[in-house]
């Protein structure tokens, strides 16, 4: 699929096909991709387990619900708890080196050995490393990108997506999370059975809202053709429409019985 | 025996009647659902609005309204000696439980529905 077609494809799927199973060779695309995105220091903030349905038992299933992920923790066939990993920094003066030795960390940019121990890692990651508040806000980061990576992945491969809470603790004791992972999001993966692009576009504010340049409070304006381009490309579709939503939305709660 | 016409008119079941649109829904439906509360409030023995109270408690030191985990599990486990009780299988079950369920998401109490598969999951 086009880039642009996944990015306007993805959609947060809460119905999936409970019987139809996800290949693992898929999965592992996804993991792929999330092994893929961009980090600093080249660490492994990002970590993730991968759990199908049948791994586990109901009573550990049920612990892991929150209100809200609850029917599609029981639809999905796939779930991957995604965490961060706080010793990010292990090792980290040796990746940078091997970054400097490759020369993605060029010479030319001020990067040697010497600057990597004296600076770089020594007066920046390693004592960023050490605060609680400022490795969560790294690490919480990098996962974002990562998982992003994944849901994209997914989407391109005909996969549906979607990120959830989940409780953590059960999901620490049931899964064997060390305790310097700190848990990010839980990904419920399948086949959608509802609309693979579950029912359009969610609202979102125009750029102007969020987007600014040169300063805040000069919001940035759109340039005339790119939104239709973007239409031709398949980022920006239609948006939901609420109707057709419910109906879809009936439908689904009678096939699988679910409350309305 | 509570019958369906007996709550009909308590706050929370006018409340999820709107919000779930059900008031437009044919009359044999709107009955076969009061009378699933209505079962269900005998077997419990608290009127529709005493069961959605019930799933709420207060912060002591603010006095504000939140949803007891324990009690939500409490009304599961109602729900599934209701099915019992009843006597209902497969979809049936499901369904009938949903009913409860529906009722309480309505008025604010986030109770996950339970689903139904042709093939239960450790079966298939
Ligand atoms: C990081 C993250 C966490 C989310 N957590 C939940 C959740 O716990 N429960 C839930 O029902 N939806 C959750 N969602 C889904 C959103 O509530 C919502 O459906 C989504 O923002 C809609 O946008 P989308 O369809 O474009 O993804 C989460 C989404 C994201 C990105």
């Amino acid at each position: 699929m086009e880039f642009k077609q996944v990015i306007g494809d993805r959609s947060t799927i809460r119905f999936f096909d409970p019987d139809k199973p996800v290949e693992p060779e898929k999965i592992q695309i996804m993991l792929e991709a999330a092994n893929r995105s961009s980090r600093a220091v080249n660490a492994d903030f990002v970590k993730a387990v991968v759990v199908f349905r049948d791994d586990l038992d109901d009573e550990t299933w049920e612990k892991l619900k929150t209100p809200t992920t609850t029917v599609q923790l029981d639809l999905a066939p796939v779930s991957i708890f995604w965490y961060g990993d706080m010793s990010f920094a292990e090792g980290g003066a040796a990746r940078l080196k091997e970054l400097v030795d490759l020369g993605a960390l060029p010479t030319t940019h001020g990067w040697s050995h010497t600057y990597v121990d004296e600076v770089a890692f020594g007066q920046v990651v390693e004592p960023m490393s050490k605060d609680v508040m400022a490795s969560t806000w790294a690490v919480s980061v990098e996962c974002g990108l990562a998982i992003n990576q994944a849901l994209l992945a997914a989407v391109d491969e005909g996969l549906g997506v979607g990120l959830h809470a989940f409780e953590s603790g059960t999901a620490k004791e049931a899964l064997g999370i060390p305790d310097h992972w700190i848990p990010m999001w839980l990904m419920l993966v399948g086949y959608a059975a509802e609309d693979r692009k579950g029912g359009g576009q969610r609202p979102r504010r125009p750029l102007e809202a969020n987007y600014y340049l040169h300063k805040y409070g000069q919001p940035w304006q759109d340039i005339p053709g790119v939104q239709d381009g973007l239409r031709k490309s398949g980022m920006l579709q239609d948006p939901m429409d609420p109707e057709k939503r419910q109906q879809e939305i009936r439908e689904l709660a009678e096939r699988f019985g679910l409350p309305l | 025996m509570t019958t369906a016409a007996d709550i009909r008119d308590a706050d929370t079941v006018r409340h999820w009647f709107a919000s779930a649109k059900h008031d437009g829904a044919p009359d044999d439906y709107q009955e076969r659902i009061l009378g699933v509360l209505a079962g269900f409030s005998d077997l419990t023995g608290k009127t529709p609005d005493e069961l959605v109270a019930f799933c709420f408690l207060r912060k002591k030191d603010t006095g504000k309204r939140f949803l007891s985990v324990k009690r939500r599990v409490q009304m599961n486990e109602w729900i599934d000696e209701y099915v019992a009780q009843e006597g209902w299988q497969g979809k049936d079950a499901v369904v009938n439980a949903n009913v409860v369920r529906g009722f309480l998401i309505h008025n604010g109490i986030a109770i996950g529905g339970q689903v139904w598969r042709k093939r239960p999951a450790k079966d298939a």
